[in-house]
């Protein structure tokens, strides 16, 4: 198996990389172009519902939240990979994150741009929204400090801009290289403006470090709460099925789960559409398989403490609603979220797998599938079974509206993703040079040992 | 229309700002302010009143309540229409009516929306082909004084609803004026034969039925909470009678074939079957055992065997209500719409009505009626008969001049009748309407009424409570649309037209009812205050009490000519009884284009908005018919197709389909909507009264294939509470009722 | 602006359910509902829709559950195998239980539903985002979504119709939750009366619309905390206590012969509703 190899020059890797920003393959515009129209399609169904009222998304009272707030926790589980793997992968020092861990990061920060979106479509009165920032103003009137919904604002918007501050300064050096690598145009003057007069000193390399490494350790913390801050959207309230104990841990191992499962996904996009055969290799991808794999069962083991404890609680309510959830009109997605969830990942166990493209990039999709589907079925069923018999309401359907701005997001999502990796350097060109440099030492190590050992002898 | 007594009593009369809760007196088109129908500023500026210089008791934002009565049924309930602004709000009950003190139910309520409906009719229609060309009010006068000029006296005929006071007196003169005794009083939903019924029995129409004193109730189909007679009356009642006396709670028991909201509410509730109510009451006597004579004698062939057996009811609840009957006196037994819907419902009634003689109730439960001392006054009763009648002669041709007021015969008539294609026999048709219902669309000549709130008007309740009244109609506002008006203000112009010099001195219907009024001033206990003060006091109050005579109840128990049919075999061909009912919201379909009750969810069922068939889940089950299939309900007479509702309450070898939807015409909020059981009524009659026997319909359901979601409130769940406390219930031996306040 | 303001007015704007440091002063108000009286015959919830500007939705949106009947009235039966309901349905009116512990005031993020400080939960419009948060933890479902813009939607107040508006309570707009608020106009015009006369309001002084209509007068309201009121009167004969998740007449041995209970009480939410038990002859 070919993986990066040790005597590649750094000059390689800089033409090879900024190449990835003039060529891709043909294929690169008509994703672009399918983006750009998903983007539309989802617009088109914004503006009418604005214009017209949420209702056209088919809610109703008291099914009053839908696909909005499920794809909103998809999104904002999906954010979590790309925290995982360039700030906890950073800090273990594992250097195969190196070449695959810029991307992971755009991809956070599109996905918490992303879910932001949803909580914005999901409001009643969009043009109200900024009542819920806690901005000073001459009446004093607050938002409400209690509500989980606050925590999650603020906690999202706290990720956002951590994220997108951390993705920046690690693009740092790349942006002086681009910019040193290119003689005119906007390009140029938007990689020097960017790179903030990045020299390479050895001063800068060491604030460089520190701050990055900084950035890193806050953010892992962040990471984590903000799942639990949404889980406690949830298990904050008192519905049956939601007021769950076990509901932060449960969301975080969903977020990473689903986040590495989009990180295979796009691992492969890119591989082939930027022509990054060379960096993003397959032992590396076997290791992000192994991690998914490993997730998965976490999220597994949660999912079963959380029906066990339903099971066990006495709590009748929350019982009828797991076996509504088993059994009722949601049945075929709540067995569609176990199997591609508990069932799907066992293809990552077989080795033949761990680096066969297509199967992977096929389970990957079917992993968020599932991972989305985990999020509907936390939200949705709880309305139509919820304590008040009377009000059930097991026949709701979302309308094409809400299914059209589902769509658009994932529209949305690849256009930015995909108009970052044509202007940014998607793959850190000064860190695969640290890893390659790395393994040279490493060798040039063994090559020191073993001739001392034979001198030795 | 301003009274100028009015303001010389308010100068006498200390008004106290703050108290803006006082009921006043004045028409509330005194306080008709601009912003009131006028688009413009110029428009109609010679009705603006200042707010700078406005009326002592008007202050802007703060209501005002003017008491008048309820046009939406004819149980009388004494309204007071909140009024701000020159614009009606809201209508409450009025405290002082001894009807309804101070409560209101839905149907009332939604008064408003009757008064502001944006369908209502606006401008006096002429036939013109196919279209309505308006003209003017002198146009239509004068055109009416043309027709009746080219027939005879006899050729007149006059459709109305039940009308009572002042109105019917007018009315009354006028069709003598014209030479005609040609009146029908039509009421699609009327209590005909238990009239009847109870006249033989009790000597008097309607009695009154105290349910407050009962200690069991043992109703045979009376939907006394729902749509009987005077249902918010009713309902005071039946509250006082749950309470009981002592703490020992009132017990009802409800047959019926279909359940209705007051079997709803039920201790014990028989699915009966349909039109075996009088020999379930016979049952009773029988098991009572406490009978003599020739009572005695005609019940010996019922006992509990054959009563069950027939009426479907169990032996042993049989022996649990004569037993119960006999411990708790007194009792009132009643008899309602579902008896009397049979060829044979005089009999039903008759022997329902021997069962309270049985129980000696008459004198306890059942109290003499009182009257209104001005027998001219009192209400003209409609019932189906007189449109069967009337039926009868248009198609014969006798009619050439038809007046219709504000009843709708071609929705509420059964198919069979034709009445469209009869009433076009008429050779000219004058239709006094709200709406542009089925009927009026058929009119020559539509003239537009004003609402309850922009009229003038008294009446007289046939079912009075306490003592005597006369109810007093008021404006509490400004007309809405200029050119409708009232029906005494038609009917005077009309009669002009042939006796001017006797109302000559009338400028308008108003001059004419105060005049009316104050002639009888002393009569109607104002004898010792000025005209000014009585009629002001009059119109604040709403009502006139007035000490009316008692009837007396002449009770006998007589078992002459009562003899009950077999029930009826199961038809192979319409192998199911059509049960059309009468919902608390939508009576007879006349407010149907009222959202409000549209909206109003179906007490039992939960439906909004649409029509259904009612069926028993076992039945359904074996005909493989679940809820929201379309079905096809075929009599001889026609088909209609409607959704599936499952029901429980309603005998299994019954369907039902509510009365009140299936518009073809009225308006925005009734066109459309749910599908009209009179159109496959059979038409079969009542064999002592005439009455048009609605329950005698046989008819088939078979499936059509095709399936809707049900509109309705109730969710998956149905009625379950899924074993949490959300209605609880409690039964009597352990609960403890002394103890409550 | 300082952090003790802010926080020293986040604390004024939740004012949880008063219980020993904050008692109710002067008025607290709550309702008892007696399921024995009550017909199902929904005058109350039409009286509902005149007082309070409730839009009619149509068929269409009441198919998709978009209706807005503050009250409902729910119809009981449960099946336990019988043919026939042979003991009548159990009908219960539903409306906003005035939760002290409200579920749905901790939820909403920008504080738009509060607790009054005469026991009411309230419903800012004006403040109200439309996250829906309130009513996706309320138990009893009792909220209801301006999923449209009525006002100006057709044939919900065509011309005419619309003056008919209660001009003293707002007409509400897309986006906004609302729910039964006890006549809260008619409690202000009554208390601030009052206070003009320096006393507090009388028992009987003010209805709600529903309680006005009534028939069978099932509903009756008042302020809990005056002792000559009839609801005080009532929820003190019952034993039912608005501070207790748990009524100690339902721990004795053999239950209780009193009728008053709260729908959910379990969940601590300290409805300011107490119903009565419907009762049925155990003789026939």
């Amino acid at each position: 198996m070919k993986d990066i190899r040790e005597d590649i020059a750094w000059a390689k890797i800089n033409q090879d990389v900024m190449k990835s920003l003039e060529n891709p393959r043909k294929i690169y515009w008509v994703i672009l172009f399918f983006a750009v129209l998903m983007f539309a399609v989802g617009i088109g169904c914004e503006v009418y519902q604005y214009q017209v009222g949420m209702g056209v998304a088919n809610l109703d009272n008291p099914h009053v939240w839908g696909l909005y707030i499920a794809t909103f926790i998809f999104w904002i589980g999906m954010s979590h990979s790309g925290t995982l793997l360039s700030a906890i992968l950073h800090l273990m020092h594992a250097d195969w994150r190196k070449p695959i861990y810029r991307f992971a990061e755009a991809m956070t920060t599109f996905s918490l741009m992303t879910a932001g979106l949803f909580v914005m479509v999901h409001l009643g009165r969009l043009w109200q929204f900024y009542y819920a920032v806690p901005y000073p103003n001459e009446r004093w009137v607050w938002p409400n400090f209690q509500s989980p919904l606050l925590w999650d604002a603020m906690a999202i918007f706290t990720y956002l801009s951590s994220s997108v501050l951390f993705l920046f300064v690690g693009m740092i050096p790349d942006l002086a290289i681009a910019r040193d690598n290119l003689q005119s145009g906007w390009r140029k003057k938007l990689y020097t403006l960017l790179a903030l007069g990045w020299e390479g000193t050895d001063r800068q390399w060491r604030n460089f470090r520190v701050t990055y490494l900084t950035i890193a350790c806050f953010l892992i913390p962040l990471a984590v709460s903000v799942h639990s801050i949404v889980a406690s959207d949830f298990g904050m309230s008192q519905q049956p099925g939601w007021h769950v104990t076990s509901f932060p841990p449960y969301f975080v191992a969903g977020a990473l789960y689903s986040g590495c499962a989009a990180i295979i996904t796009l691992f492969i996009i890119l591989r082939y559409v930027f022509k990054f055969e060379e960096y993003m290799t397959l032992p590396i991808l076997k290791k992000i398989v192994r991690l998914t794999f490993a997730i998965a069962m976490v999220w597994t083991y949660l999912n079963c403490v959380e029906f066990a404890s339903v099971w066990y609680s006495h709590d009748g309510v929350s019982k009828d609603l797991l076996i509504q959830k088993m059994t009722g009109p949601y049945a075929p997605f709540w067995w569609a979220m176990i199997f591609c969830g508990s069932v799907v990942p066992f293809v990552f166990a077989i080795k033949r797998f761990q680096t066969h493209i297509p199967v992977l990039f096929a389970t990957s999709l079917l992993l968020n599938l599932g991972m989305w589907l985990e999020r509907w079925m936390i939200v949705a069923p709880t309305f139509s079974h919820g304590y008040y018999p009377w009000t059930w309401d097991h026949d709701q359907w979302p309308s094409m509206i809400q299914w059209g701005i589902v769509f658009g997001s994932f529209g949305w999502f690849t256009l930015l993703f995909m108009v970052f990796c044509k202007v940014f350097p998607s793959v850190s060109m000064y860190e695969v040079k640290e890893m390659v440099y790395h393994r040279t030492l490493h060798l040039k190590k063994n090559e020191i040992g073993e001739t001392a050992e034979q001198g030795a002898h | 229309m301003i009274d100028s007594g009015s303001e010389k009593h308010l100068a006498g009369h200390p008004f106290d700002r703050r108290d803006f809760l006082k009921v006043l007196g004045w028409s509330g088109t005194a306080v008709a302010l601009s912003g009131c129908g006028n688009t413009s500023i110029e428009d109609g500026k010679e009705t603006v009143v200042s707010y700078v210089e406005a009326k002592d008791y008007v202050i802007p934002g703060v209501a005002v309540y003017f008491n008048s009565t309820c046009a939406q049924c004819d149980a009388g309930c004494s309204i007071s229409g909140k009024v701000r602004e020159g614009r009606v709000l809201k209508l409450e009950g009025n405290p002082d009516s001894a009807i309804n003190k101070g409560k209101m139910c839905g149907v009332g309520q939604a008064g408003v929306q009757h008064h502001y409906n944006p369908d209502r009719v606006r401008e006096p229609l002429l036939r013109n082909g196919d279209k309505g060309e308006t003209i003017t009010w002198e146009k239509a006068y004068a055109l009416i004084a043309e027709k009746l000029a080219a027939v005879k006296g006899e050729e007149i005929a006059f459709l109305t609803g039940g009308v009572s006071g002042h109105q019917k007196v007018l009315l009354g003169n006028y069709l003598d004026s014209l030479g005609t005794k040609n009146h029908f009083v039509y009421e699609a939903v009327s209590p005909g034969v238990v009239r009847a019924a109870n006249l033989k029995a009790y000597g008097v129409e309607m009695p009154r039925y105290r349910i407050d004193k009962a200690k069991v109730v043992l109703s045979f189909g009376a939907d006394f909470l729902g749509a009987w007679v005077s249902p918010v009356h009713f309902s005071q009642q039946y509250a006082q009678f749950r309470r009981g006396v002592d703490g020992q709670r009132g017990v009802l028991i409800q047959a019926e074939s279909k359940m209705t909201l007051t079997g709803a509410n039920a201790d014990r509730w028989l699915a009966v079957r349909p039109g075996t109510e009088g020999i379930l009451a016979l049952g009773i006597i029988n098991a009572l055992g406490t009978a003599t004579g020739d009572v005695a004698e005609l019940v010996k062939g019922y006992d509990k065997a054959r009563v069950s057996r027939d009426t479907g009811v169990e032996p042993s609840n049989i022996d649990k209500i004569a037993a119960l009957l006999k411990l708790r006196s007194p009792s009132l037994v009643l008899a309602g719409s579902a008896a009397e819907g049979y060829a044979h419902g005089s009999q039903n009634a008759a022997a329902i009505n021997l069962l309270n003689q049985v129980l000696g109730n008459v004198g306890k439960t059942i109290e003499a009626p009182v009257s209104v001392p001005f027998p001219q006054m009192s209400p003209a009763k409609g019932n189906t008969a007189a449109l069967k009648t009337l039926n009868d002669d248009l198609a014969a041709g006798k009619y050439k001049v038809l007046f219709n007021v504000a009843t709708n015969p071609v929705f509420t008539a059964p198919a069979s009748y034709k009445f469209r294609d009869n009433m076009a026999r008429a050779g000219f048709k004058v239709a006094f309407a709200h709406y542009l219902d089925e009927t009026a669309l058929q009119a020559d000549l539509v003239l537009p009424l004003d609402s309850a709130m922009e009229d003038w008007g008294t009446s007289v309740p046939e079912y009075l409570t306490e003592g005597a009244q006369i109810n007093i109609q008021q404006p509490l506002m400004e007309r809405l649309h200029p050119n409708t008006r009232g029906l005494g203000d038609i009917v005077l112009a009309l009669i002009k037209q042939r006796r001017a010099d006797e109302y000559k001195g009338f400028d308008d219907y108003y001059g004419y009812l105060r005049g009316a009024m104050l002639q009888n001033k002393g009569a109607l206990g104002g004898g010792g205050s000025d005209d000014d003060n009585f009629w002001n006091d009059t119109l604040s109050r709403g009502i006139v009490k007035l000490a009316g005579p008692s009837a007396s109840l002449n009770a006998s128990m007589a078992t002459a000519g009562l003899k009950l049919p077999a029930p009826v075999e199961i038809d192979e061909h319409y192998p199911f009884q059509l049960i059309p009912s009468v919902t608390s919201s939508l009576r007879d379909g006349r407010h149907t284009n009222q959202p409000w009750l549209q909206e109003s969810p179906d007490p039992l069922t939960t439906i909004v908005w649409d029509s259904w068939v009612e069926m028993h889940p076992k039945k359904a089950t074996e005909m493989g018919i679940v809820e929201g299939d379309i079905v096809e309900v075929t009599s001889k007479t026609g088909s209609v197709k409607a959704q599936v509702y499952l029901f429980p309450g309603i005998y299994p070898d019954a369907v039902s389909i509510p009365i009140g939807r299936g518009h073809d015409a009225m308006g925005r909020y009734a066109k459309g909507y749910g599908v009209n059981p009179f159109q496959i009524m059979d038409s079969v009659f009542e064999s002592a009264t005439g009455e048009l026997a609605m329950h005698e319909t046989r008819v088939n359901i078979t499936k059509t294939g095709q399936r809707v979601i049900v509109v309705k409130d109730e969710g998956p769940a149905g009625g379950m509470q899924m074993g949490r406390k959300i209605a609880a219930r409690v039964s009597t031996d352990q609960v403890d009722l002394s103890k409550e306040v | 602006m300082t952090a003790t303001n802010l926080l020293e007015n986040w604390a004024s704007v939740r004012h949880f359910h008063p219980i020993d440091d904050k008692p109710h002063d002067p008025y607290k108000w709550a309702m008892a509902i007696d399921l024995d009286a009550c017909t199902g015959c929904n005058a109350c919830a039409v009286a509902c829709y005149a007082e309070n500007n409730l839009p009619v939705v149509g068929r269409e949106k009441f198919l998709h559950g978009q209706s807005m009947h503050w009250m409902r009235i729910e119809r009981y039966w449960e099946e336990d195998g019988r043919e026939f309901p042979d003991q009548g349905f159990q009908f219960l009116p539903m409306m906003c239980q005035q939760c002290e512990a409200a579920p749905c005031e901790t939820v909403c993020p920008v504080g738009a539903t509060n607790h009054t400080q005469d026991g009411l939960n309230s419903q800012i419009y004006n403040r109200c985002i439309g996250s829906r948060y309130c009513s996706a933890n309320c138990p009893f479902k009792v909220r209801y979504f301006n999923w449209y813009d009525y006002p100006t939607t057709e044939n919900v107040w065509p011309a005419e119709m619309n003056r008919q508006l209660n001009p003293d309570v707002t007409v509400r707009g897309k986006g906004v939750m609302e729910k039964c608020t006890f006549c809260v106009q008619r409690l202000r015009a009554a208390e601030v009366t009052a206070k003009g006369e320096g006393r507090i309001v009388r028992e009987g002084e003010v209805q709600t619309a529903c309680q006005q209509a009534c028939p069978a007068s099932a509903i009756s309201f008042g302020n809990l905390v005056d002792p000559e009121s009839r609801v005080h009167k009532q929820w003190l004969t019952q034993q039912v206590d608005l501070d207790k998740d748990k009524q100690d007449k339902d721990q004795k041995e053999g239950g209780s012969d009193l009728r008053g209970y709260r729908i959910l009480e379990e969940l601590r939410p300290y409805p300011s509703v107490m119903y009565l038990e419907r009762v049925r002859e155990s003789a026939v």
